[in-house]
């Protein structure tokens, strides 16, 4: 397969769901750093006839480029997973996954746009925002404590799949917007669960324990 | 900022990992909970000596916990022991945490309102019990005893017994069901549920109980018909 290129902000949180998969998966590519901020160079002409939608990250392998973070997980687990599991399209656990992954992309996203306003100082409401994504973790905490009950410990699954992966960034770095871990006991546990999984990796904002 | 009352739920048990910290808030005091390696819990004021920073954020190491953003690592007693910037420095006995007493007991942490807070203002062991979930909810603790006393518990139509056993401890009684119910509360209309239950109670069925009764505490009272 030809050279898969990401582009990629360092402190863009969906770019940073990208970069985990690609390590956790151990996938050879090149990057481009897009000067996001203050550049806005992913609104340039030259990034926007690459990606029309302007966002970050996509990625680009040959003539085809994807935009889009969960597409682009799905893109790189369907490839690059011999175990098949981070995407299960063959197990019955499919239907969960995309579900969870529909929800990242979804109501996930407050606490996306919380950040960004909190640390990048764009426009929003940080308020209405934080409420918003205080409630998409309380979805998450609740399905979480259900699993932990049925002795489980994945989203989707009995193993990881990408919908933790695209689920995982944004309870990591709430601090960022001002919102604590106390109240969400499950994701705490599930986080943590996480970041020993092999290959895991941080951002600027999730602490390293060294 | 003193947490009240003197003993006060802060963790289920089984949510701390040996090894792990987190934070919580007893009526605006800023706490952290942490477990040593060998299990032990303990209970601080969430403020690292040096420059402030939340002691939650912090990691444990074996016995130590770090704070985050210099590396300074205290141990159980709350004695710093470590400066990174300077590992041959022997630490001043004043470099120390405010620490606060803490205990487990029906499968909670409590924390105490000081260092030497009395164990035996404890309440009494329960045998048996098992862990439902905590719920966060923005609710005054007398609104939360209404709709407690008022809701029925899960596959049982009338309202349940109360009995209480502390001002921050219920227990809530509907056939074969017991719910412990250890109230924290965190500051103005905002507390936490730490709920136990008796051994072969539907747990999972309970959990889902509680998420329901976080609408009701988070519903406006006007709108309670
Ligand atoms: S603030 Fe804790 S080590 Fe500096």
């Amino acid at each position: 397969m030809s050279a898969l290129t990401l582009y990629n902000y360092e402190l863009d949180e969906n770019s940073y769901r990208v970069r985990l998969l690609l390590s956790m998966l151990g996938i050879e590519h090149d990057v481009y750093s897009v000067n996001m901020l203050p550049g806005r160079e992913e609104k340039s002409p030259a990034l926007l006839a690459l990606n029309p939608c302007g966002t970050l990250p996509f990625i680009k392998q040959g003539d085809t480029v994807l935009f889009g973070a969960e597409a682009i997980l799905a893109h790189l687990a369907r490839h690059n997973d011999a175990s098949g599991k981070w995407l299960p399209i063959d197990r019955p656990d499919f239907s969960t996954t995309m579900m969870w992954l529909g929800f990242a992309a979804g109501p996930l996203q407050a606490a996306v746009k919380a950040r960004e306003v909190a640390v990048f100082a764009v426009g929003g409401h940080l308020e209405r925002l934080k409420a918003d994504a205080r409630a998409a973790f309380r979805i998450m905490d609740d399905h979480m404590t259900l699993r932990h009950i049925e002795g489980k410990e994945w989203f989707a699954a009995d193993y990881p799949t990408i919908a933790d992966l695209a689920l995982i960034p944004s309870f990591a770095l709430s601090r960022d917007f001002n919102i604590d871990h106390e109240e969400f006991p499950a994701l705490r546990l599930w986080l943590r669960r996480f970041r020993r999984l092999p290959g895991f990796i941080t951002m600027p904002g999730i602490p390293d324990y060294h | 900022m003193t947490p009240q009352p003197i003993w006060s739920p802060v963790a289920l048990s089984n949510m701390v990992d040996p090894s792990t910290s987190t934070g919580a808030v007893v009526n605006g005091a800023e706490l952290v909970v942490w477990r040593d390696s060998s299990g032990k819990a303990h209970v601080w004021e969430d403020r690292c000596p040096h420059r402030g920073m939340r002691m939650s954020f912090g990691f444990v190491r074996g016995d130590h916990l770090a704070c985050l953003y210099h590396g300074w690592q205290y141990d159980t007693a709350g004695q710093c022991r470590h400066i990174p910037a300077h590992p041959q420095l022997d630490v001043p006995q004043t470099i120390r945490m405010q620490t606060f007493a803490s205990a487990e007991r029906n499968g909670i942490i409590w924390a105490g309102s000081t260092t030497e807070a009395d164990p035996a203002l404890l309440p009494a062991e329960i045998a048996g019990l098992v862990p439902v979930r905590s719920l966060y909810a923005d609710c005054t603790m007398e609104k939360a005893l209404a709709i407690l006393a008022a809701t029925p518990l899960p596959g049982v139509s009338d309202a349940p017994k109360i009995e209480t056993i502390s001002e921050n401890y219920i227990s809530l009684t509907a056939g074969a069901t017991r719910l412990l119910v250890a109230i924290q509360s965190m500051g103005d209309a905002k507390l936490a549920l730490h709920l136990m239950a008796n051994e072969g109670a539907p747990i999972a069925a309970l959990a889902r109980y509680a998420q329901a009764l976080r609408l009701a505490l988070e519903t406006p009272l006007a709108e309670v018909a």
